[in-house]
């Protein structure tokens, strides 16, 4: 085996990151009115090793929020009542840390909206892409924390 | 000078006259019964001369008989004095009467009367006595004595008589001559007066003549001014501008009508409208109505039939955009019909092109809200398809399989509806009005969800119209989205159809109220809403969406109106769109 130095930084990344998964699976706040879309995104999710939470419309997934420890929150836009605008403002100001990833079927997203969120992702494009985007945006932020803590 | 003053003038003309003379007449019929009252006098004054003279012969018949038979003694000689003796009577009587009026000559009469008596008895003695005794000297001397008195008296009587009748000849001289200047005089005053009076008035009435001749004369300059004013006011219209007479005879083009029909007014003056201005429907080709019989028959402005296309004189095709209205003269007779149009084929044009940049807009709005309902299902396919690669378990892949099944036909459902509610006919067909509303609602249903609009909805079952459905929607989904916006978060809409009979404007047909519980449209805006590229909603509204929709709604023969709503509990904005049972819309024509 050959000790380069790229070697040995994405060895170091995938030691920790089996460390992090067994120590504790992250813990994913799904949110989105469609209960069955919500439903079959929670078996992929959990499928790849994430604990997952789910809520049915803004103010019970941000009760959620509050209550448990978060690390990631998959959230749709267009929700009756409260849109995913105003839940994803209401997470950065509580608590900014928390990644959010916004997920929606709706294209002409705000661009304020777009900003405030770590990632957007439209509807449809598949799990692996879902899956992709989340583990990337929980390792940045991970690694932005853990920089920060140093 | 006004009539009323001119008559009376007339009138004062003629009667002056009248009265002068009638006047004049009366004065000189005074003078002549004055003058013929002398001559009266005059007569009596001689009548009673000649009496007296008459009175006084007597009395020398009777001295003569006396005499004869005193001489005599012969009674035969006394015949004279016995005829005279009843004569003499008889005149004094006549005389006493005559001088009634005069006391001083009746006085001198009546002397005459007791010495004629006194003679008479002196008389009667003579005659008594033997006829020797009679020819006493001394008797006799007594005798002419008593007469002389006698005559002496007469003379009197006389003398005053004449002296009376000459004081009154000159009185009648004088009113002679007082008669005569009287009628010089009254002849010059008269003449004088009237022909002063004549005078004045006729050039009072001349001098008005004139200045009336001057009056019209300047009013005819100034008729004549403002009539080249107006000509070359209506020369210089940016419209065109065609007059015909009572009888549709064109008599007046300006520029514009004679370069839109291609006719020179000179050609043009006296044709029948028909000939010049020849207008048909744009589609069908079959000639419009004559704007001439329209307006006589309706008495008022008309606005000629959308799609009207002029054919100039040289094959020329414009669309024109025109109005018709009466002439009217001051006393309300029709005495022409003035038509006013405009080339609208540019304007025809750009407006077709501002439609169908709204329908891209529409079909836009369509695409990604079909767009958004397709890819939830899918997200979830796409979703199971991956756990299905990983399961080993059959009965959790069956699970899964069954599931992905159920949103796969949840996406067709969705597609198949979209096409079925875009579809669109060739020719208006009949369609359920709650059907197509509830398509529309199903499609902004998120929408509403989203916004938690409380939505309350009073739909008619059976209530069918004519027309184009697409269109329709569109209308309906227009203005249901404008009414979700108006609501505003957690805002109310509530959405009412009912049947409307017909009335005198228009046939049976039905009206949807749509009404929302925002702040209603402010006053200043509520007359804009329906012009293109009016909107509120800055950036992100086309200001089509209205128009078009009223467009499409005037195409079936309805009407949109918009107000502010009267119920307290949905305050904001009440759209109430007619639609009739029969359509007038047409059968759309090909690349339309």
């Amino acid at each position: 085996m050959l000790y380069s130095p790229w070697n040995l930084a994405s060895g170091v990344n995938e030691f920790l990151d089996r460390i992090t998964e067994k120590v504790a699976p992250p813990t994913i706040l799904c949110i989105d009115d469609e209960a069955l879309g919500l439903k079959i995104r929670r078996t992929v999710l959990e499928r790849a090793g994430y604990h997952v939470l789910t809520a049915e419309d803004g103010p019970s997934g941000l009760s959620l929020f509050r209550e448990q420890a978060v690390d990631g929150v998959v959230l749709d836009y267009y929700m009756p009542d409260m849109d995913g605008g105003v839940v994803a403002e209401t997470m950065r100001r509580e608590r900014p840390s928390v990644p959010i990833m916004l997920l929606s079927a709706y294209i002409n997203l705000p661009a304020d909206l777009v900003s405030l969120v770590d990632v957007t992702l439209l509807k449809g494009e598949g799990p692996q892409e879902l899956l992709e985007k989340l583990r990337l945006m929980l390792g940045s932020r991970c690694a932005s924390e853990s920089g920060g803590a140093r | 000078m006004k009539v009323p003053e001119f008559n009376r003038t007339l009138r004062q003309l003629v009667a002056l006259p009248i009265l002068l003379l009638v006047l004049m007449a009366g004065f000189l019929v005074w003078q002549i019964v004055a003058a013929a009252r002398a001559q009266e006098q005059l007569d009596h004054s001689d009548q009673i001369t000649g009496q007296v003279q008459n009175l006084q012969n007597l009395f020398i018949d009777q001295e003569t008989g006396l005499r004869g038979f005193q001489l005599t003694g012969d009674p035969v000689m006394l015949a004279p004095w016995k005829a005279a003796a009843g004569p003499i009577q008889l005149q004094f009587d006549s005389l006493r009467t005559l001088m009634a009026d005069d006391p001083e000559q009746t006085a001198r009469l009546n002397d005459l009367k007791s010495r004629y008596d006194e003679w008479q008895v002196f008389a009667r003695g003579v005659l008594g006595k033997q006829p020797e005794a009679v020819v006493d000297p001394h008797l006799n001397q007594r005798g002419k004595a008593m007469m002389d008195g006698i005559r002496a008296t007469a003379r009197d009587l006389m003398l005053h008589e004449t002296q009376r009748r000459r004081t009154e000849y000159d009185h009648a001289r004088w009113l002679q001559n007082r008669e005569l200047i009287s009628l010089f005089v009254s002849i010059v005053v008269v003449g004088a007066t009237l022909g002063f009076f004549t005078v004045h008035h006729v050039r009072a009435v001349s001098k008005s003549y004139l200045q009336q001749i001057d009056d019209m004369t300047e009013q005819s300059e100034a008729l004549f001014e403002s009539q080249q004013w107006f000509q070359t006011t209506l020369e210089s219209i940016g419209d065109a501008v065609i007059a015909c007479d009572n009888h549709g005879a064109v008599s007046f083009m300006n520029a514009v009508a004679q370069h839109l029909t291609g006719w020179k007014l000179d050609d043009a003056r006296g044709h029948a409208l028909e000939d010049v201005f020849k207008i048909v429907h744009e589609e069908t080709r079959v000639p419009c109505e004559s704007p001439v019989e329209k307006v006589r028959r309706l008495r008022t402005v008309i606005g000629l039939a959308n799609h009207t296309v002029l054919i100039a004189r040289d094959g020329r095709e414009v669309v024109i955009d025109d109005s018709a209205a009466p002439i009217m003269s001051g006393d309300g007779e029709m005495i022409g019909v003035v038509l006013v149009f405009r080339d609208v084929t540019e304007e025809k044009r750009l407006q077709a092109a501002l439609v169908s940049s709204e329908k891209l807009a529409v079909a836009g709005r369509l695409a990604a809200s079909i767009a958004h309902e397709i890819h939830n299902p899918l997200d979830s396919v796409a979703n199971l398809h991956y756990l299905l690669e990983e399961e080993t378990d059959p009965e959790q892949r069956a699970e899964y399989l069954k599931l992905a099944q159920q949103e796969l036909g949840r996406t067709m459902q969705i597609s198949r509806t979209m096409l079925s509610l875009y579809r669109e006919p060739k020719a208006p067909i009949t369609v359920g009005l709650r059907e197509l509303i509830d398509g529309v609602l199903l499609l902004l249903d998120r929408r509403m969800k989203h916004q938690g609009i409380q939505l309350e909805t009073e739909l008619t079952e059976a209530l069918m119209v004519e027309g184009f459905p697409a269109e329709l929607r569109q209308v309906f989904t227009n203005l249901i989205g404008n009414a979700i916006e108006a609501a505003g978060s957690r805002g109310r809409i509530r959405i009412r159809m009912e049947h409307a009979a017909a009335e005198e404007l228009h046939g049976a047909g039905a009206v949807i109220e749509i009404v929302d519980s925002g702040v209603g449209i402010p006053s200043d805006i509520a007359p804009k809403l329906f012009q293109p590229f009016f909107t509120t909603k800055g950036a992100t509204g086309t200001g089509l969406g209205l128009w078009v929709s009223m467009g499409i709604v005037q195409k079936h023969g309805g009407a949109i109106r918009i107000a502010n709503s009267t119920d307290r509990e949905l305050p904001g904005a009440c759209i109430r769109v007619f639609l009739p049972a029969r359509t007038l819309a047409q059968t759309e024509t090909a690349g339309d």
